[in-house]
């Protein structure tokens, strides 16, 4: 594992371990919903079962459709958000 | 997928397999305790790859964690013949003859009871000194759509007519007859019908009357806002109303025209009073505080207002919160000066209101309420570290917003020397942000910081216009009447029995005498 990869290890085990991967999750989920980026997914999802069939669509299907979109569509605010919250933990608890 | 899973399932589900699938979830997918979360962070990582990322998966069958992306799993899955994994994000049933998520309805109802207990343990851990409070802290309750009970069927069943809420259907929107000079009441009843959360409480069927006469005044706005959500477009008659403010108020009896804000506070103590069946029990904490209650008004209109108290010769503070419903604030014209705002007041304009022609704004407003205040050498304060009487200044400031903010523009002057109204135009902004006013703002200024960079990212101190009541005339004679927000940002006049469509332009434009103020945002506490 390279570098980088352990240290996204380490600080994924130190948040993990402490709770707060949890509730960055449900603060994350709570602004992400607050933007309407939680509508605008569910409405491509529908486009995406529309497209390919109720009786045929895959769990597959939908991930490989909306990750680009849904990657893309997260305001940069919410980004700055997470980044200091996680920051803020590392620093008190490093 | 049928809930009835898929086949492949079914070889899963033999010898002790619930309590096998229990513990996974336990352990790997939603840890609710110290040590799980410990065993989590250690042992959840891919064992081909070593990630912690790309949908980690574990296998049901035995110990082995895979990457679902990048398909380590699906090699697993392949040379055991182990055909079901778990998603360890959200807890999914993965077949990979099937080659999808399966849904079993008794796996699924152990992943529900699962995740709702890790909540639970969630929500005790990060504060246990709140143990006793029915509301949970940390992350709070977890979030379940809602299911209707066979009672709620029946009663959906038996009930067929439903009203569609549209953007531009005027639901909630009624007149109301004067009943003679009540034009201040209902004024205040337009407003109080059209704050949301108010509503919600009403409409939800909150209130449990637990008075025993028929004059619960609480029971009588449910009433009421049940004929304003009745559909009716005929003008509302509230004669029971004003009867019960009558009798529980007596000094708005009679039919001469009363003072709007008057009534407000009125109505909200005798509301905030009569809501004692609806409180939530918070144990202890009731018996000690029979005014710090939890009642509907409270949560909604109560905010905590700091007062600070500075000894000016050894510069001791000695601070203050009280409760309020509403902030009054001094108007330039009156006979107490305005200008300046501060002791060298800093010009900066907030909120973005432009000083059009000099006119006054709102935040002027504020910023006079909060400004350090020399109490002068008649009015000396006994110091606790001096043990003298010094001279001090006195200053105020937001410890506690209220979630409806309503302010007070002091139009109507009672001094010794005379009563007249002050109509000095004040414009008010459409949104508002109450941080520069809070107490928590002024420690930091006076800390040295001046740019608040986390708190752009703050928005709890963000307010929305909801409802403005105007008052046209002089003080011997003259008519209230109001604005009010429906939907997001379709504003009516009420004008007592007559309801018309109005403009931003014309709320903003008016002169203002209440100003009602609706958070942005609503935190879980």
């Amino acid at each position: 594992m390279s570098n980088e990869g352990r240290m996204r290890a380490t600080v994924n085990q130190k948040l993990t371990e402490m709770g707060e991967r949890e509730r960055l999750k449900e603060l994350l989920r709570a602004k992400l919903t607050e933007c309407g980026w939680k509508d605008q997914m569910k409405a491509h999802c529908k486009e995406v079962i529309k497209d390919k069939g109720l009786e045929h669509v895959t769990v597959e299907d939908l991930v490989a459709e909306i990750t680009p979109i849904g990657r893309a569509l997260v305001p940069d605010s919410v980004k700055k958000e997470l980044f200091h919250r996680i920051k803020a933990f590392l620093a008190q608890h490093a | 997928m049928s809930p009835a899973g898929c086949s492949h399932v079914n070889g899963y589900k033999v010898d002790n397999w619930k309590q096998n699938l229990r513990v996974i979830y336990q352990c790997f997918v939603w840890s609710g305790t110290a040590e799980t979360r410990r065993r989590k962070a250690k042992s959840c990582i891919c064992h081909m790859c070593g990630a912690h990322l790309n949908r980690l998966h574990s296998c049901l069958y035995c110990v082995f964690f895979g990457c679902f992306t990048k398909k380590h799993i699906h090699e697993h899955a392949k040379n055991k013949r182990h055909n079901l994994a778990i998603d360890l994000l959200y807890g999914g049933i993965y077949c990979f003859v099937c080659q999808d998520y399966v849904y079993d309805k008794d796996m699924e109802q152990i992943a529900k009871e699962e995740q709702r207990k890790a909540w639970k343990l969630q929500a005790f851990e990060t504060r246990p000194s709140r143990l006793y409070s029915l509301e949970s802290t940390g992350i709070g309750e977890k979030y379940t759509t809602w299911e209707p009970t066979k009672r709620e069927l029946e009663l959906l069943r038996h009930n067929p007519k439903r009203r569609k809420i549209t953007t531009n259907c005027t639901i909630g929107l009624r007149g109301l007859i004067n009943l003679g000079n009540t034009c201040f009441m209902n004024c205040i009843v337009q407003a109080l019908t059209h704050t949301p959360l108010l509503r919600d409480f009403f409409l939800s069927d909150r209130h449990k009357c637990e008075m025993q006469s028929n004059s619960c005044l609480v029971c009588e706005m449910s009433q009421l806002f049940q004929e304003f959500y009745s559909g009716h477009r005929s003008p509302h008659i509230p004669f029971r109303l004003l009867h019960l403010v009558w009798t529980h108020a007596r000094h708005l009896a009679g039919y001469e025209q009363q003072d709007a804000h008057e009534f407000l506070i009125a109505a909200l103590d005798v509301l905030h009073r009569h809501c004692k069946g609806d409180t939530i029990h918070d144990n202890g904490k009731k018996a000690n505080n029979p005014n710090h209650c939890n009642c509907i008004i409270d949560q909604i209109f109560t905010g905590g207002l700091q007062s600070d108290v500075t000894c000016q010769v050894c510069h001791g503070v000695s601070t203050t919160i009280d409760p309020f419903w509403d902030i009054s604030l001094d108007l330039p014209g009156s006979s107490t000066p305005f200008w300046p705002l501060s002791p060298g007041g800093d010009g900066s304009t907030v909120n973005g209101e432009s000083h059009l022609s000099g006119s006054t704004t709102l935040t002027d407003c504020l910023r006079r309420f909060t400004r350090p205040e020399h109490l002068g050498s008649s009015a000396k304060i006994k110091c606790g570290g001096c043990h003298s009487y010094q001279e001090s200044t006195k200053q105020l400031t937001m410890k506690k917003l209220p979630i409806v903010a309503c302010f007070h523009l002091k139009r109507f002057e009672h001094s010794a020397k005379l009563r007249r109204k002050i109509t000095t135009y004040v414009s008010f902004p459409l949104e508002l942000d109450m941080t520069p006013f809070m107490a928590s703002s002024k420690e930091s200024r006076m800390n040295g910081q001046y740019q608040q960079t986390v708190d752009v990212l703050n928005n709890d101190n963000k307010y929305s216009l909801f409802a403005v009541v105007n008052h046209q005339g002089t003080l011997e004679s003259g008519h209230y009447t109001s604005f009010i927000r429906q939907h997001k940002d379709q504003w009516f006049k009420c004008d007592d029995a007559i309801i018309t469509k109005a403009s931003i332009k014309d709320v903003l434009d008016s002169e203002g005498y209440l100003l009602f103020y609706h958070k942005q945002f609503l935190e879980y506490e």
